[in-house]
């Protein structure tokens, strides 16, 4: 094993020693909200921590993706270790969740809202990206790849918001709307030359 | 007094108010019922797909392992005859050379020519002679089943691009319809009542998931996508040319001179590279248009610290330097490109970053598929049970790990894909239409679960009947134990006992 293998394997270890660390003081300060809110800050400080040693051991771009992957695992693991065995039918006021909103529905209704949310909200998003990757001042790659980003992101957007509101109306015409201006946004120069 | 009231009042207010909330999960059960399969599909096959390279040694225990950089030698010999045996198939038209990595210890070369459709790709040695062609029908199945599920390319690509899209919206609308979040962040309660140990189950695998889930959803809906989103900015920007569009990003493509050419030197390129970056190492080449005078030579040089594989180097026809990608050093934009399908499938750490991937990819299997139970416990207690609903998911859920098992089978017996498909297929509606004849929800589990411990069993059986006295590589071994493990595990809820 290479000097700088150790190092990786310290280094990772030590950072889940401070992941864990951080989780453990969150998760004791969210399971008795009446001690001090200096644990959250303390928590989050003990993780940021952990970060800042996998960025130091590898680097900003690597160690950043080790952490996110490695805080998931660490919480899984914790969360595994204080599994709480329940008895059947045993349930307590906490368990209740809320239930979803009942609303009157036919297949005309949601055929609307279906087109909404795949078609009319897919059709906004990319107009609007391909919007970012022809106007916005930055070199092409750049625009083009965080325009190309944008439209998975503002698609999924606009169909968590569509399929929650209950009024058709309203999101139809707010997505035509969006739609307009980035469709004009990205055509209009090549309708002028 | 009265400013204490007040405060209390205040704290008490929820974060999210209960009828965004409720608006929320309305939202959030339409999503997931409508795309629950296709999800499912896609994050249980993706999940597989990040161990493909380990796979492909799996079902090929022959080939040469190279656990050093290929060395400028190798790379032209393997040029040379990658080249001759292109074009004797006739499908010398693209070449890509694939050096040994931490990634994938072997040195390969693929050829493709989109007009004749030949393609073929052989594995070669540490000197770069070409051994054998390589043979991994299951392991391509598989990533196309996750890649395109099958279906035409561009529709199938479209559809899973879309998959993505859903699965990054019920992300959002599941974290918007969580109002306590913080609260319950570590809580985890096994037993008592189904409907509530699934959301808790769904709600910790989700909530400390959520950095793989977003990652995943967006590199794989950008990836998916991208052909349509390009088509659009070409025709906004580019004269209606997807090609002008896309080399912007990936670098410059080839010109139409067909004139015959001497095929680029990569070793002298190579050598080119490492004199002004010592620390770069060979990881691929691709050479489009290949033997042509409008050929273009990309030579792929891997630097520690990056999260993208390895930056391209592209060189003209003539060997001359026409600049690099940026991917590791270059602007945000060509960083985000590089970093792309690495993060996507979990290759950029080598195989614990793998391993975590198979976690939290078997985790957002699993967040998918309590979704859709919850749901189903939920009409259940409201006095609307759905028994047949109930069936046919839990058909879904261990019907699918069951035909895969089974096109294993038939991949290792057969090497045919198309017989591999047919398998899976014919498992899948099989599947299904046993769910509606029989009878209770956990029989179908129980059958089902047992079936795919069977057929997982008989398929590490039939690699070490076919390969016990011809493998060479470990892999076999660690594949086959991974295989037992999953066996194992399947066990393990055989052995839970049911609860309401």
């Amino acid at each position: 094993m290479t000097e700088a293998t150790i190092l990786h394997w310290a280094g990772a270890l030590a950072a889940v020693i401070f992941l864990l660390a951080g989780l453990l003081v969150l998760r004791s300060r969210w399971a008795n909200r009446k001690s001090g809110r200096y644990k959250v800050l303390a928590g989050w400080a003990l993780i940021f921590a952990g970060f800042l040693i996998f960025s130091q051991v590898w680097s900003g771009e690597l160690g950043t993706a080790f952490g996110l992957l490695a805080i998931s695992a660490v919480a899984y693991a914790l969360i595994a270790a204080t599994v709480q065995r329940r008895t059947t039918g045993q349930r307590d006021r906490s368990d209740v969740a809320l239930e979803p909103e009942q609303r009157p529905t036919n297949w005309p209704r949601a055929i609307g809202k279906s087109l909404l949310a795949i078609v009319l909200a897919g059709i906004a998003s990319i107009g609007l990206g391909v919007a970012f990757a022809v106007s916005m001042p930055m070199d092409a790659p750049d625009r083009i790849v965080i325009g190309g980003i944008l439209v998975p992101v503002l698609w999924g957007a606009g169909m968590a918001w569509t399929l929650s509101d209950p009024k058709l109306i309203r999101a139809t015409i707010i997505l035509v709307c969006l739609s307009a201006a980035g469709y004009g946004i990205a055509f209009l120069p090549k309708v002028l030359t | 007094m009265n400013i204490q009231i007040a405060k209390t009042t205040a704290k008490r207010r929820p974060f999210l108010p209960p009828n965004f909330v409720r608006a929320m999960l309305a939202g959030h059960s339409a999503l997931g019922l409508a795309f629950a399969a296709l999800i499912y599909i896609v994050c249980l096959s993706g999940t597989i797909v990040v161990f493909m390279f380990e796979l492909q040694r799996w079902e090929q225990p022959t080939s040469p392992l190279i656990f050093q950089p290929a060395s400028t030698a190798a790379i032209g010999t393997v040029t040379q005859q990658g080249y001759a045996q292109a074009v004797k198939d006739k499908g010398g038209h693209d070449l890509t050379i694939l050096g040994p990595s931490w990634r994938d210890p072997r040195l390969s070369v693929h050829y493709h020519d989109h007009e004749t459709g030949v393609e073929g790709s052989w594995l070669a040695d540490a000197d770069g002679n070409l051994v054998s062609r390589i043979k991994a029908p299951w392991t391509h199945f598989i990533t196309d089943l996750h890649i395109h599920l099958h279906l035409p390319n561009t529709w199938g690509l479209f559809l899973v691009g879309l998959t993505g899209v859903a699965l990054l919206s019920s992300i959002v609308s599941g974290v918007l319809s969580h109002p306590r979040i913080f609260k319950d962040a570590f809580a985890f309660r096994w037993g008592g009542s189904r409907r509530l140990q699934e959301a808790d189950l769904h709600n910790r695998l989700s909530v400390w998931g959520l950095p793989f889930h977003i990652a995943v959803s967006v590199t794989g809906a950008l990836l998916g996508l991208s052909t349509l989103v390009v088509g659009v900015l070409a025709l906004a920007a580019y004269d209606g040319d997807s090609e002008r569009a896309f080399a912007e990003v990936l670098g410059p493509r080839p010109s139409a001179d067909e004139t015959a050419a001497p095929i680029p030197d990569l070793p002298a390129m190579i050598r080119s590279i490492q004199e002004r970056k010592p620390d770069a190492v060979f990881a691929n080449a691709n050479i489009q248009h290949i033997g042509k005078a409008g050929q273009i030579a990309s030579v792929g040089m891997s630097t520690p610290g990056h999260l993208a594989f390895a930056n391209a180097y592209n060189f003209d026809g003539n060997g001359k330097l026409l600049g690099d990608n940026g991917v590791e050093e270059g602007s945000i934009g060509k960083q985000i490109l590089g970093a792309l399908q690495p993060v996507h499938f979990g290759w950029f750490g080598g195989m614990p970053v793998k391993l975590l991937y198979g976690i939290l990819g078997l985790a957002l299997s699993v967040v998918t598929y309590t979704g859709v139970t919850i749901w189903l416990a939920r009409r259940r207690d409201a006095g609307r049970p759905a028994p047949h609903w109930e069936r046919i998911w839990t058909a879904v859920g261990w019907g699918q790990p069951l035909a895969i098992a089974g096109s294993i089978i038939t991949g290792l017996l057969t090497a045919s894909d198309a017989l591999i498909l047919t398998t899976y297929l014919l498992l899948t509606l099989a599947t299904l239409g046993l769910s509606i004849i029989m009878k209770g929800t956990s029989a179908v589990s129980w059958v089902f679960k047992t079936g795919t411990a069977v057929l997982l069993t008989f398929a590490a059986s039939t690699h070490i009947a076919l390969w016990s006295d011809k493998a060479t590589d470990p892999m076999a071994l660690y594949v086959n134990v991974a295989i037992v493990a999953c066996v194992a595990g399947i066990i393990l809820t055989l052995r839970q006992k049911p609860i309401n």
